[in-house]
């Protein structure tokens, strides 16, 4: 449909303009402009740039979590997923760090409804790769556990891509695929896992 | 909204209406001190994007040309409030953190001391853990900044696990991440009194990386006993 496709167009240039420029920065102007689309079309479709911003987010998110899905089997072991799925999106992130500036920086300067997309998505995206973890009986682990090895992951992307390092994010994975495991694991199994990680690159 | 004009019920001191002696140092400072109160307030308050000047000079109950003596920008405020809370929490931590012997009894006092200062500070909570993404780059990398301080906090549990030596350089960064990101979901959630409760789940996410599940499993029920 075309009305459609123009509202994916513009969802699109949300996303390149705000990782560009930051989402202060961005103005309905620079969307449209990005787009190659008119104001009318525009405000058709959004109230604001914000809920255009909110709606790009959650068209982003389904993107990198189909990405990461297609990448999987589903019947890989817990250990190869972590390091899949993790795989898949710094590769994905360095491909395109201004997707990745707004999936990870800029989403938090757009208020507290962008927060809880940003967080509902990192939860999501931990409980996939957490679905795979063969249960041990027995553990005594906390409830919020995989919240904290996604705590720990994603605060290592955020660095890296504030300090603008976007294409050097692959060389990170194996130290994201300790952050991940060892809360689980412990550190000398998960040392071993990243340095596996480390000789596959 | 009408209300934050009247100063009366504000617990910080004023200098005196009227003609009085005190140095100019003194005046400025106090009015300075008002308005990183007033920034920290109101960006809990409405956020910092739509939080404006005329704001923070009423709040604070300056004039705007004091404002600009003071800080060139709402920005300039801001972080500079952000400064002042940063510095507080950090000093109260490391206090706590030196007052135990044990690394492990040491991350819980520092942690614990952290989890208290925010959840009676939740407007700094905010602002420290919440409202710097939307008062752009510079705060964020004053953010990324302060949680540098704390790692000195973190990596000594390199020195006391064994073979703590050999984790990966970015070992401290992960258990801050994962600290943050435990705290930063409970300020998002409105939650800031609820903080001392996530003791537990904070000391497991800063132990287990350098001692494991097990281990730190072992420390943190024993802190509940």
């Amino acid at each position: 449909m075309a009305s459609e496709s123009r509202r994916d167009q513009i969802l699109a240039a949300m996303i390149r303009v705000v990782g560009r420029n930051g989402y202060k920065e961005t103005s309905v102007a620079d969307v449209i402009e990005e787009a190659g689309t008119s104001r009318t079309t525009f405000y058709k479709h959004f109230e604001d740039k914000h809920e255009c911003f909110l709606a790009a987010y959650d068209m982003l998110v389904e993107q990198v979590f189909a990405e990461v899905v297609a990448k999987c089997d589903g019947a890989e072991p817990w250990l190869e997923r972590v390091e899949k799925g993790l795989g898949t999106i710094v590769r994905l992130f360095a491909l395109d760090p201004e997707l990745a500036r707004t999936a990870v920086v800029e989403v938090a300067a757009a208020g507290a409804d962008a927060r809880r997309r940003h967080w509902n998505a990192v939860a999501r995206f931990t409980q996939y790769l957490e679905d795979g973890r063969e249960l041990s009986g027995g553990e005594e682990l906390p409830e919020n556990i995989s919240l904290l090895s996604a705590g720990a992951a994603s605060g290592l992307i955020f660095d890296e891509l504030l300090a603008g390092r976007a294409e050097q994010l692959p060389q990170l994975l194996p130290d994201l695929v300790f952050a991940m495991l060892v809360p689980y694991i412990g550190p000398s199994a998960a040392a071993e896992e990243m340095r596996r990680t480390a000789k596959a690159a | 909204m009408a209300q934050g004009t009247g100063g009366e019920k504000r617990e910080r001191w004023r200098p005196p209406r009227g003609r009085h002696r005190l140095p100019p140092e003194v005046i400025a400072r106090s009015q300075r001190e008002r308005l990183l109160d007033a920034a920290v307030r109101v960006a809990a308050e409405k956020g910092y994007g739509p939080m404006t000047l005329s704001d923070l000079t009423r709040e604070a109950g300056v004039s705007r040309t004091t404002f600009y003596e003071l800080f060139d920008d709402k920005e300039a405020c801001f972080l500079a409030a952000y400064d002042r809370a940063a510095e507080a929490l950090v000093r109260r931590v490391a206090t706590a953190f030196e007052s135990e012997g044990e690394w492990p009894k040491r991350a819980r006092a520092g942690l614990a001391a952290l989890l208290e200062e925010l959840a009676e500070e939740p407007d700094v909570a905010r602002m420290a853990l919440v409202d710097f993404g939307a008062a752009g780059p510079a705060a964020q990398r004053r953010h990324r900044a302060v949680l540098q301080r704390l790692t000195p906090f973190f990596d000594e549990g390199r020195d006391y696990a064994p073979g703590g030596r050999n984790l990966p350089a970015n070992t401290s960064r992960m258990a801050i991440g994962a600290v943050a990101g435990l705290i930063g979901d409970a300020l998002a959630e409105e939650r800031a009194e609820d903080l001392p409760n996530l003791l537990s789940d904070v000391l497991f996410a800063t132990l287990v990386p350098y001692i494991g599940p097990a281990a730190a499993t072992g420390e943190v029920g024993e802190t509940e006993r």
